[in-house]
């Protein structure tokens, strides 16, 4: 589980904002962490998987970090 | 592994130092937003060119399940064949009526033929099948992908014939061929290992091209999302039942931890098909005494399967 997690925290205090594949959201505080490396921490194989910061995708080498609201979504979907 | 990146500084393009959007691990590159696209298409691009997969004179019926490979393969395909009089082309969607799933993706396909100005088919399996495939698997849901990839192998390729098709192309990508390789040895089916989906009998088959089929499933997600095109559609209920769900999630593990995974076991496999290359599967090929299609026995698989369904 990457940083502190909470539903509680100050409204001031900077998070990072974590909208999961299904769709639940994660707020954490964080430092700056490579993409690969919150991913690693989540459980989720970067190679199942796009991530868009701020609603760019970026890749897996790519820093992220407190402000920065994060999408990950999941790329398959057949049967 | 990746490059260890510099936390603060973003990944830079190989070619040009533009922001990166992706990273490729087997070339250990990455690549900003307009040089990744040209690298698609023009991976696309060779393969139709280096396998002859498209010629003069083609009718290409495109299967277009409103997902995103196939709406990559419509898109990549308008691209490069929308301007050549000698070719046409068109999209054939079946509607195998999956409650929650196939409404989302069929209307996709439609605004995208619409959009491209695409021909478009819509074939439910209500047609050929008298029933949608919920009723059709009602209490035997764990053969869901059997009977659908057998139903809907069927409607695709009547439609294409009626729409007067040379060739289906699909949007199997470089995971699906991985996967379908995989499954083929698990199953201990050579004879489909080898087969060459691209061979075209006279008049008993339409043969098959697989344009993506050298592009990763990370990679057309990534293309759609670029393009503003990547929607997040509904996954198909039925998936948890097959095996190609246990073996996709294997083999993503494993390119994961060692890139090239993938690549080198659909090489593997074409080693493997040119090695038996000249060796018949024994067996004669006839006509279906039901519905005069070809197959190896006297009913064909389709005829079988609804006999079994109680159709």
């Amino acid at each position: 589980m990457p940083g502190y997690l909470s539903t509680r925290l100050p409204h001031y205090y900077p998070v990072m904002r974590i909208v999961l594949p299904d769709q639940s959201i994660r707020n954490v505080v964080q430092g700056p962490v490579s993409v690969e490396s919150l991913l690693h921490s989540l459980g989720i194989n970067p190679h199942d998987v796009i991530v868009s910061r701020n609603g760019t995708i970026v890749p897996e080498g790519a820093s992220v970090g407190a402000d920065d609201e994060i999408r990950i979504i999941r790329i398959a979907h057949g049967g | 592994m990746m490059p260890e990146p510099t936390i603060g500084a973003a990944p830079s393009c190989a070619c040009c130092r533009e922001p990166a959007v992706v990273y490729q691990p087997e070339s250990r590159r990455y690549l900003c937003c307009s040089h990744f696209i040209r690298y698609v298409e023009g991976r696309v691009a060779g393969t139709i060119r280096r396998t002859g997969q498209v010629q003069a004179g083609d009718r290409i019926a495109v299967a277009l399940s409103g997902g995103k490979d196939s709406t990559a393969l419509l898109l990549i395909l308008s691209r490069f064949l929308g301007d050549r009089k000698d070719v046409s082309m068109v999209a054939v969607t079946v509607d195998e009526g999956i409650a929650g799933y196939r409404s989302e993706t069929i209307r996709s396909a439609r605004d995208l033929a619409r959009e491209l100005g695409v021909e478009h088919l819509v074939v439910p399996f209500t047609a050929m099948a008298g029933a949608d495939l919920d009723t059709l698997l009602a209490g035997r849901e764990t053969q869901a992908c059997t009977v659908c990839g057998i139903l809907r192998r069927k409607a695709l390729l009547d439609a294409a014939r009626t729409a007067g098709a040379t060739k289906i192309a699909t949007g199997h990508n470089l995971d699906d061929e991985a996967q379908s390789v995989f499954m083929n040895v698990l199953r201990g089916d050579l004879p489909r290992l080898v087969r060459d989906p691209g061979f075209n009998a006279g008049d008993c088959f339409l043969p098959r091209i697989k344009p993506l089929a050298d592009i990763s499933e990370k990679e057309i997600a990534s293309y759609l999302f670029v393009q503003g095109r990547f929607a997040e559609l509904p996954e198909c209920p039925y998936t948890r039942y097959a095996l190609r769900a246990e073996v996709r999630s294997m083999l993503s593990g494993l390119e994961y931890r060692h890139p090239g995974t993938m690549r080198h076991l659909i090489e593997s496999k074409q080693k493997v098909a040119r090695y038996c290359a000249g060796i018949r599967e024994p067996g004669t090929l006839n006509r279906c005494r039901e519905c005069g299609d070809p197959c190896s026995g006297e009913i064909c698989q389709v005829c079988r399967l609804l006999h079994s369904l109680g159709r």
